[in-house]
């Protein structure tokens, strides 16, 4: 089947521009995730692409078809809906078939089809219950065997954890996950949790401001993040200022190394990101690349501990496995090792929330 | 219709209650009392007075006599001949309730459903009209209508003089409105029909119909619409198969409501329906306040609209919910 391209795409509402100028392409049988704060215009995108928003301006293609001025009930996109949206007039069954019934296929046939979908999702004995009488996860799980009836080319899922606790959040990800790799369906998924997208998705799409900020695999988001943007918004960082000088990097007055050298010219002010797991605390630290620090908090988190550091660089928090403690106290003088490689150099710019 | 009679407060027997609680107390059975004066005293006076009995020149007295009753469903001369004269009347009532109720339901539904799609602002200026338009009087509603309606300045007028009147004779489809009593031998003729009297009527509860199926409508999730859409549904298909399902309780509940309102209409069909084709309503009034002058048979038509309009209600009721597990 073919892919679904965006080319150019943009949404306007009044003078705000919700969406802005977005190219993505996505590839058959991928889930990709649409991963940013509230208001960066993911949820607009995905509505686009179902038709229930049109443009202000580029293409949607599926393949060699022109998308872009399609009615929703014309492209077969299945949608899961933040609320689930299902109908409660009707029964489980019937929500299942919904879309069957309404094209005008035979009975027998739409009943069965509901039957294996509701096999599909795990609720094969729920048909004949109503909608008020299902709890959360069952709920979703009918949503999704609903938008599968009508056998959709793309699979399109707004915020669709959200409704959950968190551990059936946990669980529904990864059945989620399996279910759309066992069907092998062009899916995208809006979601403004970062583990989520991290659980789920072939690829993320990382926007901001109607913006995508970084596009590409779960690991390469966060390992090599484009910006400081990402960088913060993905997983947790600290961040520096520094200017570069001959090919280091100067940061309140101490010399740092970064990996690869950074390729910005001699004088330009620089953000510094690293993550708190990649920094390192205590004795037999490499030569280089540290900076004196204060321990001004200490966080137990279960397997991990987070300590908080004073630094001339400002504040940083430093993640180690608990295990490995080095027993640390409040107000102890050390001194925090920045592994070169591990250093994120970016322009230095406002980090954008 | 019906009062609440509080029970009073169950009293810890432990506890001093204090003069304060004792004071609230009584005040709540004077309320109690002077509701049961003010709403269950008139009405279980119509009931006692349609079993009393009319004085010839005087008025009425107490009594227990089902003549009143007897007058009204096999007519006062039974058993030597049987007259429906208040049974049609009865039948004329409920025949334009209905139909009122349902035309202006049917009418209300589309615009109000477009109506909560527009902007908050506009919403909010449409509901302003409609309510301020509640503050017209029945008399003053009818008066326009009989204007519109009249022969010699209305809109037969309108017809005879563009010519529509002659269209219509040309096209073969004034015979038509002639058998439906909708037109004279020269021109269309709207008074008195039962086309006119169900139009005002329903033109009378028109807001009502807007106002009482604005919540449901504007409560209605727009994931839903945008759930079929999805799905392969077409706007007239979203309609059919989410919307009406979604507020049928409401479109029926305002039918119910609109119905048991028009029962009671008295100007509309005091100018607009056939002399033949009036309602009990304007038969109640004759005899409590004019012409006939006899309470008792009054207050017996009264009880019997009463319970035809309960009766009604209770299957109405029976209906939606059976309708709403199907």
């Amino acid at each position: 089947m073919p892919d679904l391209v965006l080319s150019d795409i943009r949404k306007d509402f009044g003078a705000f521009r919700a969406v802005d100028r977005v190219d993505l392409t996505f590839a058959h049988g991928e889930l990709t995730a649409l991963l940013g704060p509230s208001g960066c215009g993911k949820t607009t995108l995905l509505r686009m692409i179902a038709g229930l928003e049109e443009p202000s301006g580029g293409t949607i293609r599926l393949g060699e078809t022109d998308l872009t001025g399609t009615p929703p009930h014309a492209r077969k996109f299945g949608m899961v809906f933040q609320n689930f949206a299902l109908f409660p007039h009707l029964n489980v069954a019937d929500n299942v078939c919904y879309a069957l019934t309404i094209a005008g296929t035979p009975t027998a046939r739409a009943r069965a089809r509901a039957g294996e979908l509701l096999d599909l999702v795990q609720l094969a004995d729920f048909g004949q219950r109503r909608i008020g009488e299902l709890s959360g996860g069952q709920r979703q799980r009918v949503a999704i065997a609903r938008a599968l009836a009508q056998e959709p080319e793309v699979f399109l899922l707004d915020e669709p954890m959200s409704a959950l606790d968190a551990k059936l959040r946990e669980e529904m990800q990864v059945e989620l996950r399996l279910l759309q790799q066992r069907l092998k369906i062009t899916t995208i998924v809006v979601t403004h949790d970062q583990r989520e997208a991290m659980t789920m998705a072939d690829r993320i799409v990382v926007m901001s401001q109607g913006r995508c900020e970084q596009v590409g695999s779960p690991q390469e988001i966060y390992h090599r993040p484009a910006n400081g943007f990402v960088a913060s918004f993905i997983g947790r960082a600290n961040f520096m200022s520094g200017r570069v000088r001959n090919g280091a990097v100067q940061v309140a007055g101490w010399t740092l190394q970064a990996v690869p050298a950074p390729a910005f010219i001699d004088g330009s002010q620089v953000t510094l990101a690293l993550r708190p797991e990649k920094a390192r605390l205590g004795a037999d630290l490499p030569v280089g690349n540290r900076l004196p620090a204060t321990v001004t908090f200490l966080r137990d988190v279960g397997a991990t501990r987070d300590i908080h550091l004073d630094t001339p660089a400002g504040p940083m928090v430093v993640e180690e496995v608990t295990d490995r403690g080095t027993g640390l106290h409040v107000g102890a003088q050390t001194q925090v090792y920045l592994p070169p490689d591990a250093l994120h150099l970016f322009p230095a710019e406002p980090v954008a929330a | 219709m019906s009062v609440e009679t509080a029970d009073p407060p169950m009293a810890p027997p432990d506890v001093d209650r204090g003069p304060g609680l004792s004071g609230y107390f009584m005040v709540r059975i004077a309320f109690c009392v002077a509701v049961a004066a003010l709403c269950l005293l008139p009405f279980l006076m119509v009931i006692a007075i349609s079993f009393g009995e009319k004085v010839e020149g005087a008025g009425w007295h107490f009594a227990f006599d089902l003549t009143n009753y007897r007058r009204f469903f096999v007519g006062a001369d039974w058993p030597n001949s049987t007259s429906t004269l208040y049974l049609q009347k009865l039948g004329w009532s409920i025949y334009y309730a209905v139909i009122a109720s349902v035309i202006a339901v049917v009418s209300a539904f589309p615009f109000t459903y477009f109506l909560t799609r527009l902007t908050r602002k506009a919403q909010t200026l449409w509901l302003v009209f409609l309510l301020s338009s509640l503050s017209l009087s029945e008399v003053f509603i009818v008066m326009g209508w009989d204007i519109l309606l009249s022969a010699r300045s209305g809109l037969p007028m309108v017809f005879q003089e563009t010519g529509l009147t002659q269209w219509l004779k040309d096209m073969g489809w004034f015979d038509t409105l002639r058998d439906w009593g909708l037109a004279s031998p020269r021109n269309v003729k709207f008074k008195t029909s039962v086309f006119a009297t169900v139009l005002t009527m329903s033109y009378l509860v028109w807001p009502y119909a807007v106002i009482l199926l604005y919540p449901a409508l504007s409560r209605l999730d727009p994931s839903l619409i945008e759930a079929a859409r999805t799905m392969g549904a077409r706007p007239w298909t979203v309609i059919r198969t989410v919307v009406i399902p979604s507020v049928k309780l409401a479109l029926i509940g305002t039918v119910l409501l609109l119905f048991v309102f028009l029962l009671g209409t008295y100007v509309a069909v005091t100018v607009f329906a056939a002399p033949a084709q009036q309602t009990l309503a304007v038969s109640i009034y004759e005899a409590v306040r004019g012409a006939t002058l006899n309470a008792p048979f009054g207050s017996a038509q009264a009880v019997v609209l009463l319970v035809t309009a309960v009766i009604l209600l209770v299957i109405g009721q029976k209906l939606s919910t059976a309708g709403g597990k199907g």
